[in-house]
Order: structure tokens, then C-alpha cells, then sequence
């Protein structure tokens, strides 16, 4: 929703391009409301990345399995997240697949390894959360990454700052992770993963969150895509019959990792979608789209 | 356990979101300089493109272009290093139009008040993971280049 003292403003974070856009007595609180906000999701940013070794993973990655790893509260509250949408998909969730990501060329590999060894593996189970915001690796291969719940964590903390800031109305985007507040509802396209350049359909959001998973697309280069980000525990591969699938739930943390979910289990995950109060639309290879449903609630298909 | 219900969309009524263009206005150049370095005057050190303050701080404008998207964005860096990098404008385009100078002279003069009309019912998007790298490399020539300047 757009009002005369409505700001909106963009910055590249998080591997992509966030927005943010509130509304608040002034447009000078609301511009200072969303630097908050974007001062806490380049906090995120900073401690969650995979590729910064002073970062809370890359810290995590090298010592942890060493020691006991002291970290902030937030990539703390991640990990606690992380955990238990691992226990409640029963492993299909699961912040180790890292050492896989890498080898796909998803993620860049750690300095010193060797370019084509075997890669070893290890689950989530061996991750101890410890009083103290400390965290212990139980296994010498264990390596996480938070890039399927970090960006919705990140998006749901900017919205909390837009509401301390009392703002009126707000909308993060992180690249398609996002989540609005307020009133009046926001009208999100959804991309179909297969042309990127067309939606599929229409969703409205009110106080709700919602998520993407799909192929990884650069319009800078082509509209074509490059293939789906998403990699199964159980087989250590990238998803193929599912190419697109997105979530909506009352957390974009929750939304963020449960496309991941839908995208590797596909209709077998309704029974931890609602478990989550979540609702879902997929893309099967074959074109075939389904959806929760709960989905159809807000939905407007192309007249 | 709920059942999935099969939908099936009427492939003639998908709607485009890039063609002709999917385009946001965020701040004006002007707006870029107030929000970055908010009490200082700047002196424009290379024209359109370069300002700095007299504490040091150095304000670049840069744009990015592919073969579908053109982003113009701003860089602020104090004490050698990124202090902040703003986007100004996100243009996506299907059909191959970015490097055309004359699609792009339709954006020229649009502020952030005045939001662009193409695509301007088209406000959110999700699906695919777009990538910010061509930014992020950006910023990193720009800091090279203009991080010492005094």
C-alpha cells in the first residue's frame, strides 16, 4: 500500500537485493525506521554467512568440532529453529548438507581442500546446542549453512524493528523471502520457476509470511534458469521433480525452511505444513502445479 | 493428511512481469547524497558520477547492466571502506531492451516520488533466487578505485 508518507528503499544484502517499505507517522521516521531495519538484517548477514570466516558459521565451521563455540543470541535462536524443523521433518531439513552445496558449486570450497576428494558427510545430529549460547560439533565433517533459514530469519527481525518503530504499515523482501504487516494487504506476484519472466499467480498477504524456493536466476545474464539450489540429505543431490515451491506461513523462518521441505519431499510434506499452520503451491518438473488447500485463501489467478 | 488439490492455470492469462519492463524508482541521486552523508556539502570531484565531503566521506554513483537488468546504485565510503550501498533504481526487461538507449531515456528524470508507471501494479515478487553478485563486484571496483580518494 502506498501513501504519500510511505518510503521505500533497497539494498543489495544477503546475496541478494532486500526492500523494504513502511509507512509511520513521518517520512523521516519511517526512513530511520528502515535503516534500523536494515541495520539488523546486515547483522544477520554478517554473523551467518558461510563465506566470511569472522562470520558465526565460518567460526562455527572451523572450531566447533574442536570446542564449544560461544555465539550471538540470534544465529543461536537459528540453530534452535534449525533443530527442531530437522526433528519435525524427520532429517529432511538439515543446515550440514554444506559439504554437498560446495561440491555442486553452490557454495565455494573451504581454502585447502583438496579440488576432487571424496566428500564426507555428516547430519545435523551431530550439532549440540549448549547452555550459554554455545554450540558443539560432535562430528569432524560438520559443516552448516544457513542460507535456506537465515534470509527468512533476517526478514522477520526487520519487521519486528518496523513495528517497534511503530510504523503503521511495512514489507521486507529479501529476494523474494517476505513478509508485511499492517492493515491493508500487499499483492505479491509469484514467478514461475520455469519462466521466470511470467507469474503464475497472484497472492495477497495480510500480517503473513511467505517464501520461494526455485532455480537460481540472474536476469543479468539470461532468463534461463541455472537449476535448482536445493540439495537432499538423504541422497546429497539437487531436487529435480520439483522446480519451484513457495510457502506461506505467520514466519518467514518457518516459510524459508519449509519450501525447502517442499521442494525435496513435494506432496508428502502436508503433514509438516500444517503441523506449521503453513500453506504451499509447487511446480513439479512435468509442469503440474499443486497446492495446499489452504493456499487458495488470498490467491487471484490471472483473469 | 490434506490432499493436494491440482491447479490448472490457464497458460493464455499468465501474467508478464518483465515485458516490457519491471521497473522501481527507490531514491534520487539527490536523496542518495541526504541519506548517506545527511549534514555534509558535497563537492563533485568527477561530474555526475564522484562527490566528496570534507571530512573525507566519498559518495559514487554506478550503474550495472546485463542483458536483462540494469541497476543504478550508490556507494558511500568513509575511511577507506563501504559505509553503505544504496539501490536507486531496478530495471528488468524480457525482451533484450536494457542496452537500448532509448528504452532507457523513458526512466531518466524519474525521483523517488514520482515512482515509474511500467510494471507499477506489480509491486512484489517472489519465486526464483535472484542474485546480487554483478553489485557486489561493482562495489568492489568502485571501493578500488575510489576508496583512497581524498
Amino acid at each position: 500500500m502506498d501513501t504519500p508518507d510511505s518510503v521505500c528503499r533497497a539494498r543489495p544484502l544477503l546475496g541478494t537485493f532486500v526492500e523494504i517499505r513502511c509507512a509511520g507517522a513521518t517520512r523521516l521516521a519511517a526512513e530511520r525506521a528502515i535503516d534500523a531495519a536494515f541495520a539488523a538484517i546486515a547483522k544477520v548477514h554478517r554473523q551467518m554467512s558461510f563465506h566470511d570466516s569472522d562470520s558465526d558459521v565460518g567460526r562455527l565451521n572451523r572450531e566447533a568440532c574442536k570446542r564449544s563455540v560461544e555465539v550471538d543470541p540470534w544465529t543461536y535462536n537459528v540453530l534452535e529453529a534449525a533443530l527442531e524443523l530437522q526433528r519435525q521433518s524427520a532429517g529432511v531439513f538439515d543446515i550440514a548438507v554444506a559439504p554437498a552445496l560446495q561440491k555442486l558449486g553452490l557454495l565455494l570450497p573451504d581454502s585447502g581442500d583438496s579440488e576432487n576428494g571424496p566428500i564426507e558427510t555428516a547430519t545435523s545430529d551431530a550439532i549440540e546446542l549448549l547452555a550459554g549460547n554455545r554450540v558443539r560439533f560432535h562430528h569432524s565433517a560438520t559443516r552448516i549453512d544457513l542460507g535456506g533459514i537465515a534470509k527468512g530469519f533476517a526478514v522477520d527481525r526487520a519487521i519486528e524493528v518496523l513495528r517497534e518503530q511503530n510504523q503503521r504499515h511495512g514489507l521486507v523482501n529479501a529476494g523474494g523471502d517476505l513478509a508485511a504487516f499492517g492493515a491493508a494487504a500487499e499483492i505479491v506476484h509469484i514467478r514461475d520457476p520455469r519462466f521466470p519472466h511470467m507469474a503464475l499467480c497472484e497472492l495477497a498477504i495480510i500480517n503473513a509470511a511467505l517464501a520461494s524456493s526455485g532455480p537460481l536466476l540472474d536476469p543479468f545474464e539470461s532468463f534461463d534458469c541455472l537449476g535448482s539450489s536445493t540439495v537432499n540429505p538423504a541422497t546429497q543431490e539437487p531436487t529435480t521433480e520439483i522446480v519451484g515451491a513457495t510457502v506461506r506461513a505467520s514466519s518467514c523462518t518457518i516459510a524459508d525452511a519449509l519450501t525447502k521441505v517442499v521442494m525435496i519431499i513435494g506432496e508428502r510434506a502436508a503433514a509438516i505444513l500444517s503441523k506449521y499452520r503453513a500453506s504451499a503451491l509447487l511446480v513439479r518438473a512435468s509442469g503440474e502445479v499443486f497446492m495446499t488447500p489452504g493456499w487458495q485463501d488470498g490467491m487471484r489467478a490471472p483473469a | 493428511m490434506t490432499d493436494w488439490i491440482r491447479w490448472t492455470a490457464p497458460a493464455a492469462a499468465l501474467i508478464s512481469i518483465s515485458a516490457p519492463a519491471y521497473a522501481v524508482q527507490y531514491m534520487s541521486a539527490a536523496e542518495a547524497q541526504r541519506a548517506a552523508f545527511p549534514s555534509a556539502n558535497l563537492t563533485q570531484v568527477e561530474a555526475g558520477r564522484v562527490w566528496k565531503t570534507s571530512t573525507g566521506g566519498i559518495f559514487v554513483l554506478d550503474h550495472v547492466i546485463g542483458k536483462h537488468l540494469y541497476i543504478d546504485y550508490a556507494v558511500s565510503i568513509e575511511g577507506g571502506r563501504v559505509r553503505r550501498v544504496d539501490i536507486l533504481a531496478y530495471r528488468e526487461s524480457y525482451g533484450g531492451e536494457v542496452r537500448s538507449p532509448s528504452w532507457l531515456s523513458q526512466f531518466v528524470g524519474k525521483t523517488g516520488a514520482s515512482p515509474l508507471k511500467v510494471g507499477s501494479d506489480i509491486r512484489n515478487i517472489s519465486g526464483a533466487t535472484l542474485s546480487s553478485m554483478h553489485v557486489t563486484e561493482g562495489v568492489k571496483k568502485v571501493l578500488a578505485a575510489y576508496g583512497h580518494t581524498r
